[in-house]
């Protein structure tokens, strides 16, 4: 079976910062790594591959160095990666990444099961499975927390709220995997260093057969306007006495006249 | 006459309860587009008349698609219906709660409909009819302020208990009434729904709870949980926790607070032995009343801390029954 997993390069540690100055972006750590909600995607698309036997095609969006994430799904044990790169894909929003992508695995043909992560840890959308199942006419299972295949009927529960949800879908078909689907082995230095050896494909928008009105800048209806540093509650913290019982007492007193206890 | 814009709001629901969240954002939408239209889309089975709890939030408007059908349905399916309810009305806005179905199904939507969609907002407002929102990135390090200049419907997510819901007076609670029954009905075929279960939730979920008494790793030892649990049944608070306290020891994730577990609201939380890691912190900016217990006087958490008591939890906890037994003692 042919099976893709879309796996995003993130920075290296969220703590980012914002220069007060030029208000960009400052990134700690220059080098990204695979976003880390997609290794269970990775993990997930080997389990299936496993069973019945096929490939495992990670693809990453991005610009050259976005290699680093590739190569960590190589070294778990991805069969082959694709890179897109081109300038024509810079500026992407989610709905952009998800044309983009489900470009490529249509030019790929025959695939049937694409896995996905949670979510990106730097964006924190979600969006980009679910766009791609729709732009692929897919049915789609998200947040997966488990999963099974039968034959060509994929059976997997998910949680909604309160609800939980099983399901089954006849392939092909997206999920998204949540980080209660597996766990992720450590990488294997034997395979860190292969992964090296292979090459990975680069496709641009010339290779997709793409609209180029939906890629890109063009294809994004978001603009972001700013950003800012988050404003966490600005807070007077009454420090209460070096005392418990003294404390205890006193914020009784204040937690009490405020109909709180 | 143009048209008045529409600011629509999904009231998705789970067997028969709509989730809290709807009413948040029908009363958000109501403060920030006074003069628009607000409008509820409900989809229920025949039997479940859910639009009465809906009116008690002032929509001007409950769009209900009534069908048999919906008691189970795929996401590719009600993002179908969806579709050509707003092609048919051309709203200005649609928003959807962050939960699990809506981040599932917004986004099939955006993708049919080819607009903007912005995830997990924690901020809303209007400049005209352009919709501006806030969402954070970065694991809520960074915000960013996101519009959609030329395309509508204008959609976004936003986080659950970003807002608080507000009941409006009864005479106010009139909204007109569209039931639709004659939605073409999409064929989504290779999809089934097997079973549905309501999880039992003992605790009726952390982000409802009204007193809440959290747990870090500096307060995970047997004695300060047995002192912790003692007063939260004293106070009628809920227990939570942070993320290293989920693996074993009696908690697990659906008692997690933070960026990737619940985010609570509650009047008033205790944070003890808690650091203030961004992750939790972002679950916890809606508390009204924060008591902080650290013995690290530099501790993140006494940031955001209405009250701190710089020691340990355990002897603070414990202080602090004495003198509530004390002033009950006292009242009788
Ligand atoms: C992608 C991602 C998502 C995450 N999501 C979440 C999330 O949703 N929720 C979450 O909580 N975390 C989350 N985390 C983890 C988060 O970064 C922190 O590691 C975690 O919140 C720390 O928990 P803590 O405060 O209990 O422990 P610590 O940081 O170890 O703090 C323990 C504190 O206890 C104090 N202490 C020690 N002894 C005592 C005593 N006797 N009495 C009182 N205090 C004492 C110490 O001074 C210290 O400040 C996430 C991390 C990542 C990377
Ligand atoms: N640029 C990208 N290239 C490949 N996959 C991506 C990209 N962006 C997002 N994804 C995938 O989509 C998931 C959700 O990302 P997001 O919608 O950005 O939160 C990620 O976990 C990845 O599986």
């Amino acid at each position: 079976m042919k099976i893709v997993v879309c796996i995003k390069q993130v920075p290296e540690s969220n703590q980012v910062k914002l220069d007060p100055v030029t208000h960009n972006l400052v990134r700690q750590g220059v080098a990204g790594k695979i976003n880390p909600f997609d290794r269970h995607a990775i993990q997930a698309a080997l389990a299936i591959k496993a069973q019945v036997g096929g490939e495992v095609i990670v693809i990453s969006m991005g610009p050259a160095d976005n290699e680093y994430c590739l190569r960590e799904g190589l070294a778990m044990g991805a069969d082959r990666a694709i890179l897109l790169s081109a300038r024509a894909f810079a500026g992407s929003d989610t709905l952009a990444t998800g044309y983009t992508l489900s470009q490529a695995i249509r030019k790929l043909g025959a695939v049937e099961l694409v896995f996905f992560g949670r979510q990106a840890v730097d964006a924190d959308t979600g969006q980009v499975g679910p766009i791609v199942a729709e732009f692929l006419g897919w049915p789609q299972l998200t947040l997966a927390s488990s999963l099974t295949l039968k034959d060509r009927r994929l059976e997997g529960m998910r949680r909604l709220g309160d609800l939980e949800q099983t399901v089954a879908l006849t392939l092909p078909a997206v999920v998204t995997a949540s980080n209660d689907l597996n766990q992720p082995g450590y990488l294997q230095p034997r395979m860190i260093k292969a992964s090296f050896q292979q090459e990975i494909t680069v496709w641009q928008e010339t290779d997709l057969a793409a609209d180029p009105l939906r890629l890109g800048v063009s294809g994004s209806p978001t603009v972001v306007r700013k950003v800012m540093a988050p404003q966490r509650k600005q807070q007077e913290t009454v420090f209460l006495a070096t005392d418990p019982q003294q404390a205890a007492l006193d914020l009784h007193a204040a937690l009490h006249a405020k109909n709180l206890i | 006459m143009t048209k008045i814009p529409e600011v629509w709001i999904f009231a998705e629901q789970q067997l028969g309860q709509i989730e809290p969240t709807v009413f948040q954002l029908l009363t958000r939408a109501r403060e920030i587009a006074p003069r628009f239209k607000v409008v509820a889309v409900l989809f229920e089975t025949p039997t479940q008349h859910l639009a009465a709890t809906l009116a008690e939030y002032g929509p001007d408007k409950i769009l209900v698609v009534q069908d048999p059908r919906l008691a189970q349905v795929a996401d590719a399916e009600q993002a179908t219906l969806l579709a050509h309810l707003v092609q048919r009305d051309q709203p200005n806005s649609f928003l959807f709660g962050a939960t699990a179905l809506g981040r599932s199904l917004a986004p099939r939507l955006q993708a049919k409909l080819q607009t903007g969609l912005t995830a997990d907002c924690l901020a809303l407002h209007f400049e005209d009819e352009l919709l501006v929102q806030t969402k954070p990135s970065y694991g809520d390090n960074i915000m960013c302020e996101i519009v959609c200049p030329d395309k509508r419907p204008q959609m976004a997510t936003v986080r659950p208990n970003t807002f608080a819901a507000q009941k409006v007076e009864p005479d106010r609670s009139r909204p007109e009434l569209e039931v639709v029954t004659d939605l073409p009905w999409p064929e989504v075929a290779h999809f089934q729904i097997i079973a549905e279960k309501k999880v039992a939730t003992p605790q009726t979920g952390l982000s409802q709870a009204k007193r809440i008494i959290a747990l870090g790793r500096g307060a995970a030892d047997a004695a300060s949980k047995t002192v912790a649990r003692s007063w939260a049944q004293k106070i009628d608070a809920q227990i939570g926790v942070t993320r290293p306290l989920t693996d074993g020891g009696g908690f697990s994730v659906k008692d997690q607070i933070g960026q990737s577990g619940q985010t609570v609201a509650p009047e008033l939380l205790f944070c003890l032995g808690i650091s203030g890691a961004v992750q939790f912190l972002s679950g916890i900016t809606n508390a009204k009343v924060i008591v902080a217990v650290n013995p690290d006087p530099q501790a993140a958490i006494f940031s955001v801390a209405d009250y701190g008591f710089v020691g340990e939890a355990n002897g603070f906890l414990t202080a602090l029954q004495q003198v509530d037994q004390r002033k009950q003692a006292a009242l009788k």
